[in-house]
This record gives structure tokens, C-alpha cells and sequence, in this order.
């Protein structure tokens, strides 16, 4: 939504949007760097905590391409996370593949699901989307559960090995925690050229108006199809590198409590932000640690803290940053 | 914002704190990873409350070899992920020395590579996590809650076939992988295996099925209210069929026995049925427990709770056994402890063999008029 | 060029034949047949509730309809609204449709979707947009939603424009105006159809519409009552009469 590449008329001066000035917006990734810079230096259990929060800060970054930039709602996510997380941990177990191309062909099992799942559910609107996808993330579940020839059921899979490549691998707390936040900018900068394409501004349109973007041309049906593709596909990962980094899957993992979790991240994160998910994440997995020695109160200090960011940053924390700058350069 | 940089600076300050917190230590920490939230909270925190009873107990005493005990507890939510967070909480900012975890298999497992690598003994409620050393259970193994049903029927009753009803949770699937293994042993038949979810609110398709099947008997395995349901059922279908559960807490058991009555059978550990148990080393093991456990929670039900106190047991006694609190120590002192008599049986363990209860200390009871009774 | 006040010698460019659509169990378009041609302003006008906008909605794909929507000689498919944009009809919604939280530049450069990354191509539009509405230029980095109500009518139209439309599309658009922006926009609307391009029109304001349009088709509880030549209408009452007949 900055500079609009497609136009470089010289007639219209200072196509640059508004704002030339982003602190805000820096405070929240130098927040960022700064938890995670903490648990590079310290280690200890934040470690463990700050790489869960950027898996899910990966998780999250696929569902704010779908709800975010184009407005759908979906609860099944979670779904590509298990789709994700089950073929890696069986590919690297069962039939000892390498991590990597266990990943790369979770990402195809779950873009294919997707596709199968996307094509008939998109041509649904609203709460029947949401419904759907919700059903969806369920059977998910519950073939996590039933399919013990494969998934070992509740047991789990054990023993799946870390992230690496050839001789590389990432076992120490640092190792992970750098991978992980390689793969976090990474995401972050490719969600910041969708967003500035013409995929994105398909996207937006969606968003802003089915029926509108439709009578412009925009084939809205296969936008949101290609969004929700994307979305999958960052699901999946996200739910390998969660098996390689804990080296253990069971069906719980990828519960609803996964997709009530990557909600709140979003929404506290800032919705259709690029730092939203990151920041959102770091924040949602830190404050329980923060509220622990609440004891009993934790679950109340902690849902009145979430209470307060929506009432005072209702667009996010990320949100409420770009807002600020926004108005500074005004 | 603001509000969120200051919970997060606050939060920063409290992690610091922690690291410092930890470095003077003088008490033996035992480390719970409990699901005091979830599906497994009954379970658990019986679990957690025998473990605190135990040390209190100890400490009472001076502690282990001079040195005081010290319980942290977390929550895991019954949920794998965060159990690996409080256990990796309790391994790096509490320094725990040893784990007394609760009952949530995939949460252990989950952190048993990492608890391992951290050179900590733990002692678990759940089902033993594949290929860990480090690892070790107070549970029964599988088949002898099955065996001591098989047993009963084949002494007491004429039923010669049974119908196996479980849920699909891993110690229910052991148990059910050892009902049609074992059967014929006891000259009896498995003539239909039915799986059913915790959540479910009916079982009268499964129930109807085992008995259009012939079972004389429903074997239940698994927890929770499905139990009465199972019995709501069976009323309402008229059938002939009794029910034998597997072990679970009392207070579950008492709303069953108002519907089915004599129909009714549960395995129940030598602490439920404590009163009615013939005297011994066991009955006696089992008395250590329950007055300081009575004083302190009445009547409530010292099943789980009796094998949280054998953890710190077990614990104590491979301290002793090898005059060393190190972890590695503990841990090849926990394989050496054969013929230990515990509140659940006695524990042999061995390099080999870290589910250490290797007789059958159960027996098959029943609720007559209010009262648990073994049943004749 | 102009065909005002001849009817039907210009061979349509768009040919809707018995065009019908429902609401549910209400049918809401009972057979309309509506033709515009080249360089031809079509109204439609009617009471509230009489199916304009519906009938937009169902030339363009947007609802279930049944019936014919024929452009330059071929048939329309059914429910295609991004295919019908792309072979050239452009609707301008009620209520305008503006992407508020876009700048108006990111709202008129979405109306050329389809040319992909031909910037030249791209210039050459977004210049015809500025002659069209001057103003519009000079709030291009603006955001949409902050703009007044004829701006953003003017940033909707142009938008439509920029997809190079063949037959224009519009749904009220004077609607919660001033007199003065309306007039200025139909006065765009009008010098658009006098450079060839159809216009099809829904509009309350009757005696606005008229002033412009060639032909105009009365719509009442989804039927074509009357077809009107501007020309002849000679005053307000004449056309209370079709209202209320």
C-alpha cells in the first residue's frame, strides 16, 4: 500500500503514501528484536517460549493473508498445520526422509487439500465459510485421532529429528531460535510484496467489496482461492517446523486451541499488518510466563490484559503503530 | 501500546528474576507437570496432591539423606505444547532435580527427548514415552486391569462372552490390544471390540451391538462420564449385560451403582477397597499413606494420589540407595530397585524394565448399598 | 451521431431480452427487455423498490437470473461478473463501492485490473480519468474513504472508466448529492455517451435523467410500463402519471 509500482506518471506528484515517517511502526519490530534478541542471550525457557511464539508467528502470518489482507474467515487453518506437522514427522520417522523434503511434500499434501477443500467452500460467503472451515480443522483432528496406523493416534509420534540440512542441524536453543527467525523476516518481507502486487491488490479488493471487486473484473471466487492456497501452504510449515523444533506430534497440537490461540495473535498483533502476527505472537505466548506467579489469578490478569490492549488498540498493536504514524506525518 | 511495553518489560524483569532466584540450592526440587486445567485435571491433581503429601511426609522427618524436599507445580493444561513450556520452565528457571509428572502421555512425551538431554530422572502417572532411559512409570501395566476382570468372570460367573468398549486414548488402547490377546487364556471369547469418545453422550449402538453379539459382559476401558452413560444405557435397553470398568476415581463410580446395582463391577486398587483388603506388606504400605493422606483430604479418593507418593518414594529411595542426589545416580539407583513395596504393588525395575509394578495388586469391586466391597 | 429522439435505429450494443431474477420466492424482474447503443444514455427510472437495481445486478452476474443479456451480438454467460467487467460492461454500484482504506490512486488503478503491468497503458487511462474529473488528480494519494460523497462518486466513475468500458453501468449515482456535484457528474455522464460510448442509467431523479437520456424505461414492480422519449414529456405531471398508473 506504499508506493504503487504500477504508476510512475510524472503528472501525479508524490505518489508515496502519506506517511514518510514510520517510528512507530519500527518501535514494534525493535520490541520484536528485542524479546527475541532476550532469548538468544538468556536462553533458559524464554528460549522455548520465543520459539513457539515464532512458529506461531508463521502460522499466524498465513491466516492474516486470508483474513487480514482479504477478509475471509477461516477456524480450520489449523488443518495444513496438521497436514504440515503429520507428513514430516511420518516422513522423517517411518521412512527416515531428510526434513527438508518431508516439509516440501507436507506443503504439497497440504495445497492439495486445500485446493480440494478451497474450490467447493469459497463460492460460500460469511458464517457458512467459517463454518465450514471450522468443520474442517475438526475431521482433521479427528483423523489425527482415528488413523493410529499412521499417526499413532493420542500416543504421538516421538523421535522426529530437528530442522537441518545436510550436516546442518538446529539443536541448540540458539540454532532454532535463528532459524526460525530468519524464516519469520523472510515471511514477513514476502507478505509485504503480496501486499504491494497486484495479487495483494486483488486481495484488498475482496476484501473491501466482493460484489464491488467482481464488477470490476476481479474473478473473486479464484482470489480468495489463491489466498487461501497461500495460507495453507504457511500453515503447513508452521506446523513442521513445530514438529522438528519440539521432535514430537500428537493430535492436541493442532486442537482448536491452536486456531483460539492464532486469533488472538492476529487480532492483538494487528489484522492486516506485516509486523501484526509477529509482534502479536511474541506478545499472547509471553504474558502467561508474565502472570505465572498469579498462580490461580494467571487465566484473569491474563484475559483482563487482552481485554485492555482491544479496548485501547482495537486495530492491534501493529495497528495502532502504523495509526500513529499516519497521523504524525499528516 | 503502553500497556503492552510495560507488561512486557515487567515481563522481562520477572524471567530475569527467575534465573537469579534459582542458583542457591539447598532443597531437592521435584518438578510436577500436571494438567491441573483439562481433560486430565481429576486425574492430575489426585497425582499432584499424593506427591505434595509424600514430601510433606519426608520432610516431616528431615527430609532425604538431611536434605529438605521442595514441590514446584505446573500446569500444563492437559495440553502437549505446554507441557513442554513448564517443563522446560522448570528444567532451566527452577532447576528442578527430579519429575513427578502427571498423567498426560503426549505432554510427557513431548518433553521426555529434552527432559533427557537435561539429565533429569522422571517418574511418571502416564504411559512410559519411547526410547527414553531417563524415563520411568508407577503404572500397572496394561493387562492387569484386563486380566484381574478375565479372572473374575471365569471364577464367579457363567459368561464366557465378553463385548471390549474403549476410547482411544493410548493406556485404553494398550489395555484393548490386551483384552483380545489374553481372552482366550481365560477361556473367554471377545465377541465384539467397540470404540466410543469421551465426549459422547450415547452408547446404546455400541451396547446393542456386543449384545446382539452374545457378551454376557461390557468391559469398559477408559475414563469419565461415559461410564454412566454406559449404565444409563444398559437400563434403558433392559440388558442383561454386566458392566466391569476399569479404574477410576470412587466418586465417578457411586452415581453407576445407583443405576446398575449388583450389575455393576469396577477394578479397583488395593487403597480404594483399603477396609476390605486382607492384611500384608501391601495393606500395611498402603496404611503409611492414607493417615496423613485422610487427615489431610478425607474421604476423598487416594487412587492416583497413592501413586504420587510412590513416585517420591521410589525417588527417596534411590537417593538412599546410592547416596547421591545426582541425576545420573538417581536414575541407575531408580533400575536397581527390586521388591519395593509400594501403595500400587511392588516395583521391580531394571535397565530394561522402567514400568516397575510387576504383580497384580488389584481387585474386582463393587458399591452395595453406598458401601465399596470386593466382590464375592 | 447522436440518435436522441429517434428510437431504436442504432443497433444495440447491449440487448437484454426477458430478463428475470428473484429474490427467493419473490421475483423481483418480471421480463424486462432494455436495449443502449452507441453514443445512446438509456435511464431507467422508477419508484423505489421497482427493480432497478436488481436489474443492474442481474446484466452484470451478480444474482441468479433468467433471460438474455446479449452484448455486441453474444450471449452473456449467466453468473460471470468478473467476465462480464473484463468484455467491457462496468458497473458503478449504489452506494459507489470505493475501497475506503485505498488511496484513490490504488481505487482507479484497481478499475484497470486487467491490463496487468502495462504501465503505459495504465498512464493512458489514468490521463483519460483526470479530463474526465480534474479534481480527482489532485486527491490521488488521498484516501477514499476520507473524501466527500461526489468526490467519491467521481473517484467510482472514474474507476469504471479506467477498465475501458464498452456500455457503463450506473446505479443511482446522484444519490445523497448536492444538486451541484449531480450535475456536474451528469454532465460527465452525458459528454461519455456523446463520445459513443452506452450508458445505461438508474436514477430516482427523473427529471435529471431526462434531461440527458435518449430513451427512458419506466420500471414498476419489475416490469417495463412504459418507454418514454424525453422529448415528449412535457411536464412533471405527464410523468406523475406513468409513476402512479
Amino acid at each position: 500500500m506504499t508506493n504503487s509500482p504500477s504508476t510512475t506518471s510524472p503528472e501525479a506528484p508524490g505518489l508515496a503514501r502519506p506517511h514518510t515517517r514510520h517510528f512507530g511502526s519500527a518501535a514494534v519490530w525493535a520490541l520484536s528484536a528485542a524479546i527475541i534478541g532476550y532469548a538468544l542471550v538468556f536462553g533458559g525457557y524464554m528460549a522455548t517460549i520465543v520459539a513457539f511464539a515464532l512458529i506461531y508467528a508463521v502460522f499466524v502470518s498465513g491466516l492474516n493473508v486470508f483474513m487480514g489482507l482479504t477478509a475471509q474467515v477461516s477456524f480450520g487453518q489449523s488443518a495444513f498445520a496438521a497436514i504440515g506437522g503429520y507428513t514430516s514427522a511420518v516422513l522423517t520417522t517411518t521412512y527416515e526422509w531428510a526434513p527438508l523434503p518431508g516439509m516440501v511434500a507436507g506443503l504439497v499434501f497440504a495445497l492439495v487439500a486445500a485446493f480440494l477443500i478451497g474450490f467447493p467452500t469459497l463460492r460460500l460467503k460469511g458464517h457458512y465459510l467459517a463454518m465450514a472451515t471450522l468443520a474442517i480443522g475438526l475431521i482433521t483432528y479427528e483423523i489425527a485421532v482415528e488413523w493410529e496406523s499412521v499417526t499413532q493416534g493420542y500416543l504421538g509420534i516421538s523421535g522426529i529429528p530437528p530442522l537441518g540440512i545436510g550436516p546442518f542441524e538446529a539443536v541448540s536453543d540458539r540454532a532454532i531460535l535463528s532459524v526460525l527467525s530468519v524464516i519469520v523476516v523472510i515471511l514477513a518481507f514476502a507478505v509485504t510484496r503480496i501486499r504491494r502486487s497486484r495479487l495483494g491488490r486483488a486481495f484488498s479488493a475482496v476484501a473491501g467489496s466482493e460484489e464491488a471487486a467482481g464488477a470490476l473484473g476481479i474473478n473473486v471466487s479464484r482470489y480468495k482461492l489463491v489466498s487461501f492456497l497461500i495460507a495453507a501452504a504457511i500453515a503447513s510449515l508452521s506446523g513442521s517446523l513445530f514438529v522438528h523444533v519440539v521432535g514430537y506430534v500428537s493430535p492436541e497440537v493442532f486442537g482448536l486451541h491452536m486456531v483460539i490461540l492464532a486469533f488472538t495473535m492476529v487480532y492483538i498483533g494487528g489484522l492486516g499488518t506485516v509486523a501484526g502476527p509477529l509482534i502479536g505472537a511474541l506478545i499472547i505466548s509471553i504474558l502467561p510466563e508474565v502472570f505465572r506467579g498469579m498462580k490461580d489469578y494467571q487465566d484473569l490478569a491474563y484475559g483482563v490484559t487482552m481485554i485492555l490492549i482491544l479496548i485501547y488498540a482495537p486495530k492491534g498493536i501493529a495497528g495502532v503503530a502504523g495509526a500513529l504514524d499516519a497521523r504524525r506525518s499528516a | 501500546m503502553f500497556q503492552a511495553k510495560h507488561q512486557l518489560i515487567a515481563g522481562l524483569v520477572v524471567a530475569l528474576a527467575f534465573a537469579g532466584a534459582a542458583q542457591a540450592q539447598e532443597t531437592y526440587k521435584i518438578g510436577i507437570s500436571a494438567g491441573l486445567t483439562g481433560y486430565a485435571a481429576t486425574v492430575d491433581r489426585a497425582w499432584s496432591d499424593g506427591v505434595q503429601t509424600a514430601v510433606d511426609v519426608l520432610n516431616e522427618k528431615g527430609g532425604v539423606m538431611g536434605r529438605k524436599l521442595e514441590v514446584v507445580i505446573e500446569d500444563n493444561r492437559s495440553n502437549p505444547q505446554e507441557a513442554v513450556t513448564v517443563y522446560r520452565k522448570m528444567v532451566s528457571s527452577d532447576q528442578v532435580n527430579l519429575f513427578s509428572s502427571g498423567c498426560v502421555s503426549a505432554g510427557n512425551a513431548a518433553a521426555a527427548p529434552m527432559v533427557a538431554k537435561s539429565e533429569i530422572p522422571m517418574i511418571l502417572c502416564s504411559i512410559l514415552p519411547k526410547d527414553v532411559e531417563w524415563a520411568f512409570t508407577t503404572l500397572p501395566p496394561a493387562g492387569f486391569e484386563i486380566e484381574k476382570r478375565f479372572e473374575y468372570l471365569r471364577d464367579k460367573t457363567q459368561i464366557r462372552k465378553v463385548g471390549v468398549l474403549h476410547d482411544p486414548t493410548p493406556y485404553a488402547l494398550l489395555q484393548k490390544d490386551v483384552a483380545q490377546k489374553v481372552a482366550a487364556k481365560y477361556g473367554i471369547e471377545v465377541v465384539s471390540t467397540e470404540a466410543y469418545k469421551q465426549e459422547d453422550a450415547d452408547l446404546s449402538v455400541q451396547l446393542s451391538k456386543m449384545q446382539s453379539a452374545g457378551a454376557g459382559a461390557v468391559m469398559k476401558i477408559g475414563l469419565g462420564g461415559t461410564t454412566l452413560t454406559a449404565a444409563k444405557n444398559l437400563k434403558q435397553l433392559d440388558s442383561p449385560m454386566l458392566l466391569l470398568t476399569s479404574l477410576e476415581d470412587l466418586a465417578v463410580f457411586k452415581p453407576v451403582a445407583e443405576v446398575l446395582g449388583d450389575k455393576f463391577f469396577f477394578v479397583a486398587s488395593p487403597s480404594q477397597v483399603f477396609e476390605a483388603y486382607p492384611d500384608g506388606p501391601l495393606k500395611t504400605a498402603i496404611g503409611q499413606f492414607l493417615d496423613p493422606w485422610k487427615k489431610k483430604f478425607g474421604d476423598r479418593d487416594p487412587n492416583w494420589a497413592s501413586r504420587g507418593w510412590d513416585s517420591v518414594m521410589l525417588a527417596a529411595k534411590a537417593i538412599e540407595t546410592g547416596k547421591s542426589f545426582e541425576g545420573q545416580a538417581v536414575r541407575e539407583n531408580l533400575e536397581k530397585i527390586t521388591g519395593f513395596q509400594g501403595t500400587t504393588g511392588v516395583y521391580d525395575m531394571s535397565p530394561t524394565q522402567h514400568q516397575g509394578i510387576s504383580s497384580n495388586p488389584f481387585v474386582v469391586a463393587q458399591i452395595i448399598d453406598g458401601q465399596v466391597r470386593i466382590a464375592q | 451521431m447522436t440518435a436522441a429522439g429517434t428510437l431504436e435505429v442504432v443497433p444495440p450494443v447491449l440487448d437484454v431480452r426477458g430478463l428475470t431474477a428473484r429474490y427467493g420466492h419473490v421475483e423481483a424482474l418480471k421480463g424486462v427487455d432494455l436495449t443502449a447503443g452507441r453514443g445512446e444514455l438509456v435511464a431507467v427510472l422508477g419508484p423505489n423498490g421497482a427493480g432497478k437495481s436488481t436489474l443492474l445486478r442481474a446484466i452484470m452476474g451478480l444474482i441468479p437470473n433468467q433471460g438474455e443479456v446479449r452484448f455486441l451480438d453474444k450471449s452473456l454467460p449467466r453468473r460471470d461478473p468478473a467476465g462480464a467487467a473484463n468484455k467491457g460492461v462496468v458497473l458503478v454500484p449504489e452506494g459507489r463501492g470505493i475501497f475506503g482504506p485505498m488511496t484513490v490512486l490504488e481505487n482507479l488503478e484497481l478499475g484497470a485490473f486487467a491490463i496487468g503491468r502495462d504501465k503505459a497503458e495504465m498512464e493512458r487511462r489514468l490521463n483519460r480519468v483526470f479530463e474526465l474529473f480534474p479534481r480527482v488528480k489532485e486527491r490521488l494519494k488521498q484516501v477514499a474513504g476520507s473524501m466527500s460523497g461526489g468526490e467519491q462518486q467521481m473517484v467510482a466513475v472514474g474507476r469504471a472508466m479506467m477498465s475501458d468500458p464498452k456500455v457503463l453501468l450506473l446505479d443511482e449515482p446522484s444519490l445523497g448529492l448536492a444538486p451541484r456535484v449531480t450535475g456536474e457528474i451528469l454532465d460527465t455522464l452525458g459528454a461519455l455517451s456523446a463520445s459513443g460510448l452506452p450508458v445505461v442509467l438508474v436514477e430516482q431523479k427523473a427529471p435529471l435523467a431526462l434531461k440527458l437520456a435518449c430513451r427512458a424505461y419506466l420500471l414498476s414492480l419489475g416490469r417495463i410500463v412504459a418507454t418514454i422519449n424525453p422529448r415528449e414529456v412535457k411536464s412533471h405531471d405527464e410523468l406523475a402519471q406513468y409513476y402512479f398508473a
